[in-house]
């Protein structure tokens, strides 16, 4: 006969599937031949099922939000303290006489190496960018969870955090011009063009501002694309602007703007 | 957060990875891996805190507190053991925190008068009853001791098994075993009390 401590492992086992098939066999015996056991298993079995049931409702994206931004703090802190420790750790070791003589030569070293390749800087800064490809990716998903939000002062910080990010990824990129097309608030729109202007090299940039031109019906937005195309001399724009002066709901003030910037960039 | 393709590509690169090879670069440094293990379980934790009766907003505090925890004592993780019976241990202190915080505040269950409301409108349409059985289930639980609560809500995550759930309790598999059978029972009791009421 199995004892009642047996019998509660058992019961446990079976219900969270614990149990090889064999025992499980030998356990359905078991609870067939004595009714009582039966019983108050299928009443386990019940309330196991009851709370494995439980549900919960989604956390929010703020959630998110506020995590990821948290995390940044602590990377950026971390960034800063090690740079620190480091700049103590080398002027501690400066004041020893012995090492103090090294640094000279490996100054001079540096120096003499400076005049003579100047080709390998490059490198150090591709390295820089290295180090901090972990933060960057942090800050762009930080971008990405803001940019997202129905405050439109949370999406401006979104914006405002994406023009930390040295490198952006094809997904910002892509999240910024969606902003500039579709952002209900035109400030948040305005500080998107002012953001992707510090990705002008990225063809892809060049053309969603184009492309964006069309899309604009604020006539602070249209000015400020027609300035920007005149300082690119962006020849594509030409026809999305003749486009625009077809519309007749466009701000005279801006009809003028924008004659006269076509004229420029031609 | 929905996030968009390519994104996801990059991330997937990472997937391979298992939970405690996240948490020890995390160790070693690499803060921006604990984003990753958070997108894996986020929605546990979360589950976790909300069925142990934390109202959806305090979960989600309590979430983050739990990764902010992991980040100030990453250096005691040792990758012995399960990640997830670290993380849980770390989880069941964070909520033992936050209710000592809130000055003896007995944890109660906040069943919403417009859930009993939905509940009693239609007693015999089968989602109601279901819904009503939930509600009757949130009751029961709330009687249970804290302690006994917190075991059966661990015990329902299909990742941990006993054994890890020992490691969290800090006792034998067969005695892990043993002492959510016995909550569950005294569950079990309660719910036919609360129903025949």
């Amino acid at each position: 006969m199995m004892n009642k401590e047996n019998f509660e492992i058992q019961v446990m086992e079976y219900l969270s599937g614990d149990m090889p098939e064999k025992n499980r066999a030998q356990f359905e015996k078991l609870l067939a031949k004595n009714e009582n056991l039966s019983k108050e298993f299928e009443g386990l079995m019940n309330i196991w099922s009851k709370v494995e049931n439980l549900d919960a409702p989604k956390p929010t994206a703020k959630m998110d939000e506020s995590f990821f931004d948290a995390l940044v703090q602590e990377v950026d802190k971390k960034t800063k303290k090690s740079f620190w420790i480091l700049l103590q750790e080398m002027v501690f070791s400066a004041f020893k006489p012995q090492l103090a003589y090294g640094f000279l030569l490996v100054g001079v070293g540096l120096v003499i190496g400076y005049f003579f390749s100047p080709g390998e800087m490059p490198d150090e800064n591709q390295k820089i960018v290295q180090v901090d490809e972990p933060l960057e990716e942090v800050r762009q998903r930080l971008v990405l969870t803001l940019l997202e939000q129905p405050s439109a002062n949370q999406r401006l910080q979104g914006v405002g955090e994406a023009n930390k990010i040295a490198q952006v990824d094809s997904i910002v990129v892509k999240a910024l011009l969606q902003t500039l097309n579709n952002d209900p608030n035109v400030n948040v729109r305005l500080a998107a063009i002012e953001s992707l202007t510090n990705y002008l090299d990225n063809p892809t940039v060049r053309q969603g501002l184009v492309q964006s031109i069309a899309h604009q019906e604020s006539p602070i937005l249209q000015v400020t694309l027609a300035n920007l195309m005149v300082a690119l001399q962006e020849k594509a724009s030409i026809a999305p602007f003749r486009q625009l002066l077809q519309e007749k709901t466009l701000d005279t003030t801006v009809k003028k703007k924008i004659e006269n910037s076509i004229e420029s960039i031609i | 957060m929905v996030y968009p393709e390519n994104k996801q590509e990059n991330t997937d690169n990472l997937d391979h990875l298992s939970d405690n090879a996240l948490m020890s670069e995390v160790k070693s440094g690499d803060l921006d891996k604990l984003g990753l293990l958070y997108e894996r379980h986020k929605k546990t934790l979360f589950g976790f805190f909300y069925n142990l009766g934390n109202n959806p907003s305090v979960s989600e505090d309590l979430v983050q507190n739990v990764f902010m925890r992991m980040l100030k004592y990453r250096g005691s993780y040792t990758g012995k053991g399960m990640f997830g019976a670290w993380m849980f241990r770390m989880a069941r202190n964070v909520n033992y925190d936050h209710h000592k915080k809130t000055a003896k505040e007995k944890i109660s269950w906040q069943v919403s008068s417009e859930e009993l409301g939905e509940a009693s409108d239609d007693g015999f349409n089968e989602s109601m009853e279901r819904e009503g059985n939930s509600i009757l289930l949130k009751r029961a639980l709330a009687k249970l001791s804290d302690e006994k609560r917190e075991l059966l809500i661990l015990s329902k995550y299909k990742g941990l098994k006993f054994g890890e759930l020992a490691e969290i309790l800090g006792c034998t598999e067969g005695a892990a075993k043993v002492r959510v059978h016995r909550a569950l029972k005294e569950l079990r009791t309660i719910f036919l009390e609360l129903e025949t009421s």
